[in-house]
């Protein structure tokens, strides 16, 4: 397999020693890789509860939104920028793990319909099923962070 | 009745013992606990960064805090009670665990650091609510409370990587 290949060919990699063996790297990445996906889920709640009605009803959605996408934006940077030295680290923990592989399919699908969904989801005749949408995206987040920490165990 | 019994005595409850019997039990009080923190970090970000002159979808200081701290609480009452458990499955460990007692001893200081807060200078909110930049005491409590917390997660991850596991 491809995968298996590029795996033990990043595993065997001078860099992915040197972030095994230098023992603070992977917890500190790790952390910070927790602490960013924090600030996904308080920008994530905000919004989305903004979007289904739920907070801040007398704040024009569009504000909020607009308020706490950018912070949106920089942590999932960061999070890709960590994840990355977790995956060159251990990659035979991630690359040929079907948990790390949901994970990323979540991500992308939680990506694109904030991408995608944001602009519909905020004019003035969206149907009010698309509240749904807001829900379901908090749901995703929250599956992710799941499948986060499931990786560890698979 | 010396800490090491007690210890002991949680550790043998039923409960701790079906946490360390199930294999799904541990990795799904994990991920809820981590659930827990980023909620309890991801809602004091925001005020904090308001307090320390960020602006949030709030123009009042007060209206933010009252709107957002029942989630805090709520999620930080997930992240005892989840916390709790994996605590009482290995009680004996955590307890001797260098960087479980400084976890603790942080959330304190971020404790007391509210509590601070909370009874100076928020008594005079009404005069700076609406400002773009708090006044210092307040400045400082949000960068305070960030540190703390940020020290909270760095040493909540490190517990994975330096506890003896004894099961």
């Amino acid at each position: 397999m491809f995968v298996q290949s590029f795996g033990d060919w990043l595993y065997a990699t001078p860099i992915s020693s040197t972030f095994r063996v230098t023992t603070w790297i992977i917890p500190t990445v790790q952390s910070i890789h927790i602490l960013a996906i924090a600030v996904v889920v308080g920008s994530a709640l905000v919004s989305e509860l903004r979007l289904a009605s739920v907070l801040a009803n007398d704040e024009p959605a569009g504000n909020v939104v607009r308020r706490y996408l950018p912070w949106l934006w920089r942590a999932l940077v960061v999070l890709l920028l960590s994840g990355v030295v977790l995956i060159v680290a251990e990659p035979a923990r991630t690359l040929g793990n079907t948990v790390f592989w949901a994970k990323m399919a979540l991500v992308l699908f939680a990506f694109a319909a904030t991408v995608l969904l944001r602009r519909p989801l905020l004019r003035e005749d969206a149907p009010p099923a698309a509240k749904a949408i807001s829900w379901l995206l908090l749901a995703v987040w929250i599956a992710v962070i799941f499948c986060g920490r499931f990786i560890a165990y698979t | 009745m010396t800490l090491q019994t007690t210890l002991q005595q949680i550790y043998d409850l039923p409960l701790s013992n079906a946490i360390r019997e199930n294999v799904n039990a541990f990795p799904l009080l994990e991920s809820l606990h981590v659930l827990a923190i980023t909620l309890v970090f991801g809602t004091i970000l925001i005020v904090d960064l308001r307090l320390v002159g960020y602006a949030s979808h709030r123009r009042s200081t007060n209206r933010l805090i009252t709107e957002l701290l029942p989630f805090t609480w709520v999620a930080f009452g997930l992240a005892i009670i989840s916390g709790g458990l994996l605590f009482a499955s290995n009680a004996m460990a955590y307890a001797a665990n260098t960087e479980f007692r400084l976890k603790l001893l942080m959330i304190a200081a971020a404790g007391i650091n509210m509590a601070i807060f909370h009874v100076s200078t928020q008594r005079t909110i009404d005069q700076w609510d609406e400002d773009a930049t708090p006044p210092f005491a307040a400045r400082a409590a949000g960068v305070l409370s960030l540190l703390l917390w940020t020290a909270v997660i760095f040493l909540g991850r490190w517990i994975g990587f330096t506890l003896d596991v004894l099961f």
